[in-house]
């Protein structure tokens, strides 16, 4: 029910097409080197991180907010993963992490909600605030994982495989499902989705949208926080400049996917393929030999032809921006 | 009627919006069963006025009593809790939702899917299009449809359906006819009077004096955030209160004086 609700809404759409055409361009021009079970591995793996993050990014995005700090959080959680399990052990680990990562998103909300100050600058702010405590944690050296917390079983479930698939594969398809539910068919979803809309229209008829917004805040820091602890879960190292430009990738996806920035519309399918679509020129770009330097300006592209193209879309569906 | 407890008192009430007194100590009661007519020009305070009574606005000074009990909290989800509704001109619906969704914001059914509670579409697209239709919409709306394809006086006939739906104690509506057609207008007068008819509070804000001269038991004046004028439509003829309106509360004091 929700798949085609949102599909026939058009966001995400466009993403859909946008997948299918870039999935048909790569097949033409490289198919030999496109189609290998390593790289089609890689992409998924990377492109499931990144949806992970996008996903968050989308719910703050319909509710007319945003998030920069999604990087520096997800990089902190890996950092914070990494660096306390010696003392409380992987699983311990990954909840005090977690629990870093929901603290931010949930101070960054009440910052934006009862400052009542904008949220491109309180996340900003969060980017560096965060970033700067990785680089006083760290003191900026490489940490790993020893053997036996690489072959823990909650590790190995979170970074190996499972049940056939990428674990992270599978973690995202997961939370997509269960997020997708909670967006369109729950009555937070409703409100999240009034709120970003209409905020005096949602608050009229008793919708408590802060409170809304603040669980859509935390919910995204949470979501890049487990993106950096399953990362890391596979490859157990970390360096200071873990997820830096993380957020505008994360943005990026989801506005490919068709979120837009006015508020109210948007799709999780749609910021998951678009986190797929930016993942995958990242690759296409290194394995056809073109400099590595190439894939931001192929990415701002891509963006620009997505908004154009989502615009069309919505306005086809008689939608205003 | 009026002996009764009023249903909605209020007490020497001020409002400050930092420098600005938006109202000044103004005192009405409402009664239920009452239609009352908020009449004032542009900036007098009417919609203010109301923001209070539905907990947009937190009162600087005084009280206000709903059905006898002080009201001590202001705030929109209690006010709608205890059955006020408010039809507002831009504000209500959000347009990049659905008819059924908008309808049942922030009352949304649930129905327990494998323990969790999901939002019952059945009910919401029944019930929703059961009093859209009632409400006079095109056949070829349907509930699905965002609220961004709908007419002014489609929008209108949403919010005042939800509002009779819901079995509200009072409905407050501000400037429910504007955007309109002729047909439209007097079928939201007659659904006015009809909520007074089951016993309702409806509180009718208007610029014009003369339409709801017609449809009101008393009429309120409003003026710079005072009330200039409280009298019953029995008493007091459209022609006269439109005086006080023209003459911004001056001839209430020339009539003390005389």
């Amino acid at each position: 029910m929700f798949f085609p609700t949102s599909l026939s809404r058009g966001a995400g759409f466009g993403a859909v097409v946008g997948v299918a055409l870039m999935l048909s361009v790569f097949t033409v021009i490289d198919f030999g080197g496109w189609w290998t079970v390593q790289t089609v591995t890689n992409v998924l793996h990377f492109a499931s991180i990144l949806g992970l993050i996008a996903m968050g990014q989308a719910l703050v995005i319909m509710s007319k907010e945003i998030d920069l700090s999604v990087g520096s959080v997800y990089g902190l959680a890996g950092v914070a993963f990494i660096t306390l399990q010696p003392d409380l052990g992987v699983p311990g680990a990954i909840v005090a992490a977690l629990l870093i990562s929901a603290l931010i998103g949930f101070l960054q909300a009440m910052a934006v909600l009862k400052g009542a100050l904008p949220s491109m600058i309180v996340t900003l702010g969060g980017l560096f605030t965060v970033r700067g405590i990785i680089y006083v944690w760290t003191g900026g050296s490489v940490r790993a994982f020893p053997e036996e917390a690489r072959s823990h079983w909650i590790t190995r479930m979170l970074g190996g495989e499972f049940l056939g698939l990428e674990a992270s594969l599978f973690w995202l398809l997961v939370l997509l499902a269960i997020l997708s539910v909670l967006l369109w068919r729950t009555k937070f979803g409703n409100h999240l989705l009034a709120a970003g809309g209409d905020l005096d229209s949602a608050k009229s008829q008793g919708v408590q949208t802060d409170r809304t917004k603040t669980i859509a805040f935390v919910t995204c820091s949470l979501l890049a926080g487990f993106a950096g602890i399953v990362t890391l879960a596979d490859r157990p190292q970390t360096h200071v400049t873990l997820g830096e430009l993380l957020e505008l990738e994360a943005i990026a996806a989801a506005v490919i996917g068709g979120c837009l920035l006015s508020g109210g519309r948007g799709s999780l399918l749609g910021a998951v393929l678009g986190a797929l679509i930016v993942v995958s020129f990242r690759y296409e770009l290194i394995a056809l030999g073109a400099p590595s330097s190439w894939f931001m300006t192929f990415v701002g592209i891509v963006l620009i032809v997505a908004v154009i193209f989502n615009q069309k879309l919505a306005r086809a569906a008689g939608h205003s921006l | 009627m009026n002996k009764q407890t009023p249903l909605i008192q209020i007490k020497n009430l001020d409002l400050h919006f930092g420098a600005f007194h938006a109202l000044k100590n103004v005192s009405v009661d409402f009664h239920a069963g009452e239609l009352v007519g908020l009449v004032g020009d542009n900036g007098a305070g009417k919609t203010t006025l109301i923001r209070v009574l539905c907990g947009i606005h937190t009162p600087s000074a005084g009280e206000v009593y709903f059905d006898g009990t002080r009201v001590k909290t202001f705030h929109p989800k209690l006010a709608i809790d205890q059955g006020i509704e408010t039809i507002q001109q831009s504000v209500g619906l959000c347009d990049n939702l659905s008819i059924a969704r908008n309808f049942y914001l922030g009352r949304e059914p649930v129905k327990r899917f494998c323990g969790l509670p999901l939002l019952d579409f059945a009910k919401m697209r029944e019930m929703s299009g059961r009093v859209i239709r009632q409400f006079g919409l095109r056949e070829n709306v349907s509930v699905d449809d965002e609220v961004e394809r709908l007419s002014g006086g489609e929008r209108q006939s949403v919010k005042i359906g939800r509002a009779v739906e819901f079995k509200n104690r009072v409905v407050i509506m501000d400037e429910p006819t504007n955007h309109l057609s002729v047909r439209e207008r007097e079928h939201v007068n007659e659904l006015a009077l009809q909520l007074r008819d089951q016993g309702l509070l409806v509180i009718y804000i208007t610029h014009d004096i003369f339409q709801v001269h017609r449809l009101a038991d008393r009429i309120v004046i409003m003026e710079n955030g005072e009330k200039i004028e409280d009298a019953s439509t029995e008493t007091m003829s459209a022609e006269a209160l439109e005086e006080v309106i023209r003459q911004g509360g001056r001839i209430v004091e020339k009539r003390d004086a005389v």
